[in-house]
């Protein structure tokens, strides 16, 4: 057995805990989990509904999308790669600012507070719309088993893509997936 | 689901040692065991006792129920697909042995559920400790991970190995990572 000491294990199980305000001073990002930079293509198959209210009370329809392609991912504020993967999806966003993209991250369980608690702590506020899935039950309808977990929806409603686990959204390799769908 | 259940004591009894990495933070003295084995990785980290309370404790646990999980030993647990082809996780198929104690199931999310409605959690709480618990199925594409707690019935600073199993097509492989050890009270 091999014994490495070097500053990882414990900082990481903090920071697996309790995010980044027990995290923050004590884990060295390289000795987290990689993000990773792949998306699973799959079968075109319909995408169950997704009808939840925003930060602002207002309701989002994926069905109102069509014409759209959407990156939906689910999360919480707990999860510490759903918290490490959020900055990649603001970037994203805002490298397709303009196009027929759409960003909407669903968060379980959590209310308004906890999540702008979160949110008021990055670099950039996300400027995608943050839904809210108080009780789980359009996770449970998505039939997601683990968070983080993101779908790519296309123009015509049908999921094509998939990612379990943290992702860096803006990696070139997902960037270019997701314009190849938008037909650029 | 004889011919399952047979196969899965053979793999259990043959579980593959690969090489098991450990690490110690040096500022908490918590550990971590990590291993590579047929294109799937898995990483267990220790969770002090103090930081299961306070993350349910946080999440709306009562003092009591809170305690009742922070008295398991609990790891921060990461399954990583690092091989070319999807592979299926079933926590229930996993096995953990030690000293004195034949092999046990880890509790399921179902089980805990049944216990902390008994127990008067509140939907919010039971949600948020649900999804915080390790997957019990997945699939995992190449590059998927998930990270989740499993918990074990080992006394603090006890010993044991966790034997994993996973498919990948119609194959069932096994590992082990050999001599976790459990948090401290004081860690």
């Amino acid at each position: 057995m091999k014994l490495r000491r070097r500053v990882s294990g414990a900082a990481l199980a903090a920071c697996c805990v309790f995010g980044v305000p027990l995290a923050a001073h004590i884990v060295h990002a390289a000795d987290l989990p990689p993000l990773s930079h792949s998306l699973t293509l799959q079968a075109p198959k319909p995408a169950p509904p997704l009808k939840l209210k925003d930060l602002d009370g207002r309701t989002h329809d994926l069905a109102r999308l069509r014409g759209r392609v959407v990156l939906i991912n689910f999360w919480a504020t707990w999860c510490p790669p759903c918290r490490r993967e959020m900055p990649s999806m603001e970037r994203l966003s805002q490298a397709l600012e303009g196009e027929a993209f759409v960003a909407l991250a669903v968060n379980v369980g959590e209310d308004a507070d906890t999540i702008g608690a979160f949110t008021s702590q990055l670099d950039t506020a996300p400027t995608f719309p943050i839904l809210l899935d108080t009780r789980s039950l359009t996770l449970q309808a998505w039939k997601v088993a683990g968070l983080p977990t993101t779908f790519l929806v296309d123009s015509q409603g049908r999921i094509v893509a998939s990612a379990i686990g943290g992702r860096e959204f803006d990696h070139p390799e997902i960037v270019k997936a997701i314009r190849e769908l938008l037909g650029k | 689901m004889r011919v399952l259940t047979l196969s899965l004591l053979a793999m259990w009894s043959a579980a593959a040692s690969a090489r098991t990495d450990t690490s110690v933070d040096a500022e908490t003295g918590l550990a971590t065991w990590q291993t590579e084995t047929r294109g799937i990785q898995v990483r267990l980290t220790q969770i002090s006792p103090d930081q299961a309370r306070a993350f349910y404790l946080a999440r709306g646990f009562s003092a009591q129920a809170a305690e009742r999980y922070a008295s398991q030993c609990v790891f921060m647990t990461v399954v990583r697909n690092i091989g070319d082809a999807p592979i299926q996780h079933r926590l229930a198929d996993w096995r953990y042995l030690s000293a004195g104690q034949p092999p046990r199931a880890i509790r399921s999310k179902a089980a805990w559920e049944r216990l902390w409605k008994q127990q008067g959690v509140p939907e919010a709480a039971r949600i948020a400790f649900t999804w915080a618990q390790f997957p019990a199925t997945q699939t995992f594409a190449p590059g998927d991970w998930n990270q989740g707690m499993t918990a074990y019935s080992v006394p603090r600073g006890g010993r044991f190995d966790l034997h994993f199993v996973w498919r990948a097509g119609a194959k069932i492989h096994s590992g082990k990572l050999e001599q976790l050890r459990c948090a401290d009270e004081t860690s």
